[in-house]
């Protein structure tokens, strides 16, 4: 695909997708593993997300966890820890209405992100500072590193592959939650309003059943992606053990953005003259050449 | 003289307090023909033909604290007609009339309305019963189960205050036993809650597949118990809901009593009824509501296209988790093997020594 590779360098043969070093300008020819020489603030170097995201992040992380705890206690009501955790909410009476309170809770924080999103994009695009290789929509180059990163794991890749912004794992957790809250907050409106939504349904009979059946599924996948999935990629993979500190300060760390977002990491070198001085540093100290 | 005087005073009110001690107040009301007589006595009882004991005792003072209290004996035990009676062969039939009149009514007091209404429902003994579904139906005791028929105790509505203002013209005793009469029914549609409701319609009976099987009753029957446990109500009740539906909300009236087979015309849950069934909970209730499915199963036969759905839904989660859960294990294996180590320590956590091939 040719778009993924006409934004690193303007001469592809120096620096094409696979080539060990890439040139940068103002910087030099920069090695593909220099992360593992660079120095790192656990707490984060390099911008990367707003001030809006972090507090959208916030918002749905503690309505999640309260709507799994209220959720799942109602949906397995006859195993035997459920009246246990359903007394620690007062009663089904009052979980049903904290599980509301979370919902729309988070469906406005689901709101501000749609608004900060379009807003945003707009706003780049007005600016011509759009790229789409930074956001989160997927393209065919994530499934080309998908398989490039796999063969790395596997010993049969030397590097990693350089991907932006956002790679082919947090685009796949990115679409998975736009359609799990799609379909949650669709199914979950279906339950609470069930006497409007009926006469939406075409057959409310089986619009009921649907969204009974879809609101829980969804739910449970959802719960155990983030709890086996999300969990390990932000605390116990080695590297980001004990936590990222990214979803409070907004930064990541500068070994891991170059490590998985190296083709980001050029752009915050055309961005920050410091960092662009700090890579020099870095290269002559290891005995790279630099301009 | 001054102590014989002393003497007899004292005696006198020893007199009196011995005989007011004996008096107490209890089933007199009740016991007009004297039972009591014998059947206070603790040991009164025998060994039946089975080898059982069977105790006789009537103990006055929980009697005079039961729903009976002022029924003579022989209004329910009709039966017995001379004294020594017979060994009792008889049950009590609960549509007996009992010769008390209640407040506001010359009519004798009887079940037996409430026995009519039981009888015409599905529960009611029918001619063309088969022995099973005969000896299966409950009866009135069945449900009824508070062995000796005591108050229920609960709370009252707006007891102390609308009280006070009947007592401006009713006298206390005869008044506030109507109106705790009647505000222990204005509460709810019954004074059980949720759970034992649906416990006693469940256990023993319809959650009983072998029985509910033998009786050949209809599919929904057959799954109702475990279709309304995985519904949003039955979970509800499980955990201890004391809003959510339990079975006689959607089964039977007012009257708890008239609960009937779904086809049957006058059953509340009668397409043609179902609306205001509903409504009694839920607001702005239409026909198209009322089709929502309150007993769901999604099975391969009843639901086919929902059971794929589900089925596909699990593949997709389990496939998923997986997968994931694989990536993530293969992606730490890999970076591990190129020298990561689990934290940032001096600035870096690329402080291991690299296994992997590399060229340059």
């Amino acid at each position: 695909m040719s778009t993924s590779t006409e934004n690193i360098a303007a001469n592809p043969k120096e620096t094409g997708a696979d080539e060990y070093y890439t040139f940068v300008e103002g910087v030099g020819n920069i090695p593909r593993d220099i992360y593992k020489l660079v120095k790192s603030d656990p707490l984060g170097d390099l911008p990367r997300y707003s001030i809006h995201i972090v507090v959208q992040h916030f918002m749905t992380f503690v309505t999640f966890l309260i709507l799994a705890a209220t959720g799942l206690t109602l949906h397995f009501a006859s195993l035997w820890w459920a009246p246990l955790v359903m007394k620690l909410f007062g009663g089904p009476d009052t979980a049903r209405f904290i599980h509301r309170i979370a919902a729309a809770l988070m469906v406005m924080a689901s709101v501000y992100h749609l608004i900060t999103i379009i807003g945003g994009t707009l706003q780049k695009i007005m600016t011509k500072k759009f790229d789409i290789n930074r956001t989160q929509i997927p393209l065919l180059k994530d499934a080309h590193d998908i398989v490039h990163d796999i063969k790395y794991f596997l010993g049969k890749e030397e590097q990693r592959p350089k991907m932006y912004k956002f790679m082919y794992k947090q685009k796949l957790h990115y679409v998975a939650i736009l359609w799990g809250t799609f379909v949650l907050v669709a199914a979950g409106t279906s339950l609470l309003f069930p006497e409007t939504m009926a006469t939406i349904w075409p057959n409310p009979r089986f619009g009921q059943d649907l969204a009974r059946l879809m609101h829980a599924d969804e739910a449970i996948m959802a719960i155990t992606v983030v709890v086996f999935w999300h969990w390990s990629n932000v605390h116990l993979v080695p590297g980001r053990f004990p936590l990222q500190w990214s979803f409070l300060t907004g930064k990541i760390t500068r070994e891991h953005q170059i490590e998985e977002h190296f083709l980001e990491y050029v752009h915050n070198l055309n961005e920050i003259p410091e960092e662009r001085e700090y890579m020099k540093k870095i290269l002559r100290e290891n005995g790279y050449d630099t301009i | 003289m001054e102590f014989i005087k002393i003497i007899t005073r004292k005696t006198l009110f020893l007199a009196i307090f011995l005989l007011f001690s004996f008096m107490t107040p209890g089933v007199d009301a009740a016991d007009k023909e004297n039972c009591l007589m014998c059947h206070k006595y603790r040991q009164i009882g025998r060994i039946d033909e089975k080898g059982r004991k069977r105790s006789y005792f009537v103990s006055e003072n929980i009697y005079a604290n039961t729903v009976h209290r002022n029924v003579p004996c022989r209004d329910c035990h009709t039966y017995i007609e001379k004294l020594p009676h017979d060994p009792v062969t008889q049950e009590v039939n609960c549509a007996n009339e009992c010769h008390i009149k209640p407040p506001f009514s010359n009519e004798n007091f009887s079940h037996k309305k409430i026995i009519d209404v039981y009888n015409r429902s599905v529960h009611g003994p029918k001619e063309d019963d088969s022995p099973e579904l005969k000896a299966a139906k409950p009866y009135c005791k069945y449900c009824h189960l508070n062995p000796i028929y005591t108050r229920v105790d609960e709370q009252q509505i707006a007891f102390e205050q609308t009280l006070s203002r009947c007592l401006n013209c009713h006298e206390r005793k005869g008044v506030t036993q109507a109106y705790k009469h009647i505000t222990h029914r204005l509460r709810a549609k019954t004074s059980r809650t949720p759970q034992e409701i649906v416990q006693l319609c469940a256990k023993n009976c319809h959650a009983d597949l072998v029985l509910m099987k033998k009786l050949k009753v209809s599919r929904e029957s057959m799954e109702a118990v475990k279709t309304y446990n995985e519904s949003i109500h039955g979970k509800a009740v499980g955990l201890g809901s004391q809003t959510a539906a339990d079975c006689v909300s959607c089964h039977a009236t007012s009257s708890i009593h008239d609960i009937y087979k779904k086809d049957e015309p006058h059953a509340t849950v009668h397409k043609s009824n179902l609306v205001k069934t509903c409504k009694q909970c839920h607001e702005n209730v239409t026909e198209r509501f009322a089709q929502i499915d309150v007993h769901s199963e999604i099975g391969p036969h009843e639901k086919p296209f929902l059971y794929t759905v589900n089925v596909a839904l699990g593949f997709v989660f389990y496939g998923s988790v997986f997968s994931l859960i694989g990536l993530a294990m293969l992606e730490s294996y890999g970076r591990r093997k190129d020298g990561i180590k689990m934290q940032i320590i001096h600035g870096t956590s690329w402080r291991g020594e690299s296994k992997q091939k590399k060229s340059n």
